[in-house]
């Protein structure tokens, strides 16, 4: 095995575009090698399409070599889509990683896209719903809103968070996603503002849940030895963690303790050799503001129930504990599925590069992670990364 | 025909018991009959211990609400019309299910409610279980 580094990423604004499914691959792919420099596209032996569900929401379907296709791309190495759900991008990530560094390729593309908003909204929310066990939990009406409503609700029962709570989780992520130009949200909330707004389910409001969004990112993996050559500033995946456990509601391990994301947070800290104290930066995927709350406990920032006070204490902001979404989150950038976990690793990489807002900016970062979670929160997946090589 | 409701009868699945059942009133699921897991949703083969010996039991029709919520904004196709309804979780027999919760608005409801089973038939025959409150 050998050491892998990513050279550069490009990505598209995100939000409700005027721009379709093969429009937005496009115009990632083209930000993503014009980040790189001495690399054009019949360089690349390998490329990973992370895409959720273009077959629902485009009506495409066998899209990798589509996607090849149109980025001038001929794959001689490994060709293939991703599918996880909203992990479907860092899915792609890692099957580029795992192939660049057992040596299977040599130049890999992870490259995600997704287009969410079709002509009819209620179209993408059938789609959304098969996404949980369609003929067993689909079927009662658990898109992802009522899912984590109801988790929202078992952990106010269970632990007393409170809706102020959760709505500073929003109030954070609009935050910083107002100083993010490719945010599909970029203006600021207030906790009286999201508690105001409409209520999707109980206790739910439209500002505690993510945007549905269009949008495309990319990234290009090339064995560390040689990530000098395309860039100045190369960043490494140095450890990962992944776990699922059970898929029917009736199977998880529990609703309010994400187990698998805490297996999967104690493996990525293991093979990256570091521990959760390195962390400075922690991209995460908070799809509701409950999520974000559960993801400080399930990384074990705090303790098991205590998300809400964490926030509260401004813990998760720059200058606190660990700078939890500096980008803006899913809640503020945005959430084109297969596209999302490449969103907030281009994040990442920008943050070491220095290369973002001064507002939002995290000095002196040496560790990121990026946390993605799919389906009724039974699978999560990480990745840490590094500026240096260790 | 694509819907969210699976096909139940004898040549699309090998558990159209389970409808059959349900049919009668009775929901079930599988159990398997050499390690003693209780499977949901049901089952053809063990999922614990890889066994096909599985039997069929009830789980009973009363429940308690674990958890629920109210469907208001973001219905799918085939609920928009429904709109506002319940949704929740139901502890029965020691699972955990989710089920339309009919007959009742959030308001109305908390945590720990005991709740009664109701079949609902399609307009194709096919049926499905929802829950509804016991008063």
């Amino acid at each position: 095995m050998r050491e892998v580094a990513v050279v550069g990423g490009g990505a598209t604004k995100a939000g409700r575009r005027e721009a379709s499914w093969k429009d937005l691959v496009q115009e990632a792919g083209k930000a993503m090698f014009e980040d790189v420099e001495n690399l054009s596209p019949k360089d690349v032996d390998s490329i990973f399409v992370g895409a959720a569900q273009p077959e629902r929401f485009t009506f495409l379907s066998y899209v990798a070599p589509m996607v090849a296709e149109h980025l001038g791309i001929t794959p001689r190495k490994v060709v293939a889509r991703t599918e996880l759900a909203c992990v479907s991008g860092q899915a792609a990530i890692r099957y580029a990683w795992s192939c660049v560094a057992t040596g299977m390729s040599d130049i890999a593309v992870a490259i995600g896209v997704e287009k969410m908003y079709p002509p009819d909204m209620a179209e993408a929310q059938t789609s959304m719903a098969c996404v949980l066990d369609r003929e067993w939990d689909g079927v009662n009406c658990f898109p992802a809103p009522p899912f984590f409503a109801i988790t929202a609700q078992r952990h106010m029962y269970e632990f007393g968070t409170t809706k102020e709570q959760m709505a500073l989780v929003s109030v954070k992520s609009h935050h910083y996603s107002s100083m993010n130009p490719i945010a599909h949200l970029q203006k600021e909330v207030t906790v009286e503002a999201v508690l105001k707004s409409p209520v999707v389910a109980p206790p739910l409001n439209l500002f505690d849940c993510c945007p549905m969004s269009d949008g495309a990112a990319g990234i290009i993996l090339v064995p560390a030895e040689d990530a000098k050559k395309y860039t100045d500033t190369p960043m490494y995946p140095i450890g990962s963690g992944q776990c699922a456990i059970g898929n029917v509601i009736n199977n998880l391990a529990s609703l309010t303790e994400w187990i698998p994301l805490k297996l999967a947070a104690r493996e990525a800290f293991r093979t990256a050799k570091i521990t959760k104290d390195d962390v400075d930066i922690a991209e995460v995927h908070d799809c509701f503001t409950i999520a974000e709350i559960m993801e400080y406990e399930g990384l074990e920032l705090c303790e098991k129930g205590k998300g809400g006070k964490f926030i509260e204490d401004g813990e998760p902001y720059i200058g606190g504990k660990v700078a939890v979404n500096p980008s803006g989150g899913i809640m503020g950038c945005g959430h084109p599925l297969g596209a999302t976990s490449i969103y907030h690793t281009i994040e990442i990489l920008e943050q070491f590069r220095g290369d973002v807002h001064k507002g939002r900016y995290v000095s002196d970062a040496e560790i990121g992670i990026q946390h993605s979670l799919s389906g009724a929160a039974n699978q999560h997946s990480i990745i840490v990364y590094s500026r240096g090589l260790r | 025909m694509l819907d969210f409701y699976p096909l139940q009868d004898e040549k699309s699945t090998r558990i159209s018991q389970f409808f059959k059942n349900l049919k009668e009133g009775r929901l079930t699921t599988t159990k398997c009959k050499k390690c003693g897991k209780l499977l949901w949703p049901p089952r053809i083969i063990c999922s614990e211990c890889l066994s096909d010996e599985l039997e069929w039991v009830d789980l009973g029709i009363v429940g308690e609400l674990y958890g629920f919520t109210e469907v208001r904004l973001g219905a799918p196709l085939g609920f928009v019309d429904d709109v506002p309804f319940c949704v929740g979780l139901v502890k029965i027999s020691g699972l955990l299910i989710s089920a339309r919760i009919d007959d009742a608005k959030y308001e109305d409801l908390k945590i720990g409610d005991k709740v009664g089973l109701k079949i609902v038939e399609l307009e194709d025959g096919r049926v499905f279980y929802r829950f509804t409150p016991m008063k």
